[in-house]
Formats: C-alpha cells, structure tokens, sequence
C-alpha cells in the first residue's frame, strides 16, 4: 500500500516537473506567410474634416517609414502599376477616425495644453482583400514640434506595427515594441 | 539724301523688333517668378524642410534649392489646395534651446510667431504611383502659384479664389449687400 501512494506522489511529482517548462510557452497562432511587399494607399479621411496637408504628411511619413523601418523588400505607393506583379503583397488602408489639431504656440506657453493627436484605422489586406491584420494607431505632439510631428509619430508606430506582424524581415510575432493589440 | 534713307531705314528696323518682341514679353509677365518657399515634405530630390525657390514654368512646377533642382509636370498633378498657417520666427534646434532660456525667455520667443501660406500638391509618377508634396511660403503667394499650376494643366478638387469670385452668380448682391 505504501509502496502505490510513494509510486503515486513520484508520478504526480514527475508529472508537475515535466509540465513546467509547457507552461512558459505562448499559445502558437497559426503561422502567417510574411509579405515581403507592402502597398500604401492614400490616407482617407473618413467622416473627419482633415486638413490636405496633414493628408499628404500622414501619407509620405508612412511611405518613408515603412521604406526605412518596415522590413518590405518593396513598398509601393497608391497606383503603383509595379505593385500588380509584387509576390507577397500586403495592401494598408488607412482612415482617419478622430483628429484633434491643437495648437503649438498653446503647447510653447502652456507646456500642458494644446496637443494635437491623430488617430488611424489601419488595416492591412492581401491581394483579394482578404482583411490580414486590423489596428487603430495614434500618433500625438504633446510638447515639442509643429502640429505635422503628430503624423510623424503616427507614421513610426505603424511601421512598427507592420515589421513586427507582417514583414518577411520580422524577428517575432507578438507585438512588444508598439504595445498593439489585434483587433482581428 | 542718303542720310534721311538711312534714317527711315533704321526707324523701320527698329519698329519691327519692337513689333517681333512684344507679345514674347507678355507671357512672361503673367508667369509668377520664382518665390522663396520651404518643401516640408514629399520631393523625393530634396530633404525634408529645404529652402529653396519654387516657381512654374514650361508647364511644370520647380522647386531649386542650393543643392538640387526637382521638377514636376503640371499635367500630373491631380490635386493643390492652399491653406494658411503660422510658424515660430525662431525654429529649429535653436528655438528648441530657448525654452530653457530663464525668466520665461523661451516663451516669449515663442510667442514671435509669422503667418505662412501652405501649398499642398498630389501627383502621379510615371510608374502611376502617387506622391504628395507640402509647401510653405510668404503670405499671399500660395493663390499665385495655384493659378498658374491649374493654367498649366494642373487639377484641383476647390477651384482657385479668383476662379471662384469670377464664376460666382451671387458676386453682385454679395458686394450690394457688404456696400
């Protein structure tokens, strides 16, 4: 009888020792194909009067961006007649879903006020329009820089976002720099 | 006698050029010339917040700076809106110092602000691709270069200001009713 409880205690001892290291790992999604090319289309904005030149700056930041830092062997712009024969082509639609243009002498003499934030619906599509990944990205001025910073800021976060989900060049799959969750 | 031949000779030569070169300086009178401008963002020639002149002629937009020239043809430009904005007089790296200037110094200077036109440009590379450019420059001079973009076959979704008061119906009663 002894002997059944001790064998009994060992294996569920054994049992606990061999479930540890499973319990460090993440559930593992099913693998995505990483794009090795990425298209931009033009900044809609939506229900949002947005200004035509924080259109273009949000649109050129992000062209920029993603060329520096997104991991693409290709970023294609909106139109781009090349993009049709692009293997691995992600497609990012954007759309304006809330702007607040704040002011930047308001910033210079408050130091607390005067902000301004632009905040983007992001998603990224396949060639079919099949939706690959959904975001909702902010980018802010808060203290120093004209008002057009905020698109710069916008445009760095969703490169970041794009490296570290889509890219064929990204070293992980969880989205740790940019702090994004998945909406899908 | 010869010498009045010569006289008549000479007036007559000297009314033909006067006659050949006045009407090739009347297009050049209505082309703006170039106006100092800052390229914020979008001409891939050039870095971002270059100084440089920005003036339109031979049916394309050029924008020069002290390193580079960037031309874009007016025919690919599908869209220009002009706006107004205002900027610090003291920028950059030095206008960020002076916010720790003491006694509220940098606040101050920061208060020296001037009123700039904005120009904003969508074009079509040969490829089809689309690229914006942002411009700023002096008050004033953005409509300018609006109009002689959209004489030169540029496109625009808001028609120019002077276009607008021209084609407007209710010009007349507007200006009774401001009398």
């Amino acid at each position: 009888m002894k002997t059944i409880k001790r064998a009994t205690i060992l294996w569920i001892f054994m049992a606990g020792l061999s479930a540890i290291p499973l319990l460090g790992e993440q559930p593992t999604s099913p693998a995505k194909p990483p794009a090795s090319a990425i298209e931009v289309e033009m900044i809609q904005p939506g229900e949002i009067s947005l200004p035509a030149e924080f259109q273009v700056a949000l649109y050129e930041n992000l062209v920029q961006e993603l060329q520096k830092n997104g991991g693409f062997s290709q970023v294609y712009r909106d139109g781009d007649r090349n993009a049709a024969g692009a293997s691995g082509l992600v497609i990012l639609h954007t759309t304006v879903t809330n702007f607040k243009q704040g002011s930047e002498l308001k910033r210079d003499v408050t130091t607390v006020g005067g902000a301004t934030s632009i905040t983007l619906h992001c998603k990224f599509t396949d060639k079919d329009g099949k939706a690959v990944l959904e975001r909702d990205i902010t980018g802010k001025v808060r203290l120093i820089g004209d008002n057009l910073k905020a698109t710069d800021d916008f445009a760095k976060k969703a490169a970041t976002v794009a490296q570290e989900t889509l890219a064929s060049g990204s070293t992980s799959a969880d989205s740790s720099k940019s702090g994004y969750k998945n909406v899908i | 006698m010869k010498f009045k031949r010569f006289i008549l000779w000479s007036l007559l030569l000297s009314l033909g050029t006067f006659v050949s070169v006045s009407p090739a300086q009347q297009p050049a009178a209505t082309t703006p010339a170039s106006i100092e401008a800052v390229q914020v963002i979008g001409l891939a020639c050039v870095k971002q917040n270059t100084k440089g002149n920005l003036k339109v002629e031979s049916g394309s937009l050029t924008f020069a700076s002290s390193k580079n020239t960037c031309q874009v043809p007016a025919a690919s430009i599908q869209d220009v809106v002009t706006a107004a904005d205002s900027q610090r007089v003291i920028g950059g790296t030095v206008g960020t110092i002076s916010r720790l200037a003491p006694y509220g110094g940098g606040t101050a200077l920061s208060l020296l602000r001037s009123k700039v036109d904005i120009i904003t440009i969508q074009y079509r590379d040969p490829n089809g691709g689309l690229h914006g450019a942002i411009f700023t420059m002096p008050v004033g001079e953005a409509e300018s270069i609006k109009e002689a973009l959209l004489a030169q076959g540029a496109h625009t979704r808001i028609p120019s200001q002077a276009k607008l008061t021209s084609d407007s119906p209710l010009q007349p009663e507007a200006m009774e009713q401001t009398n």
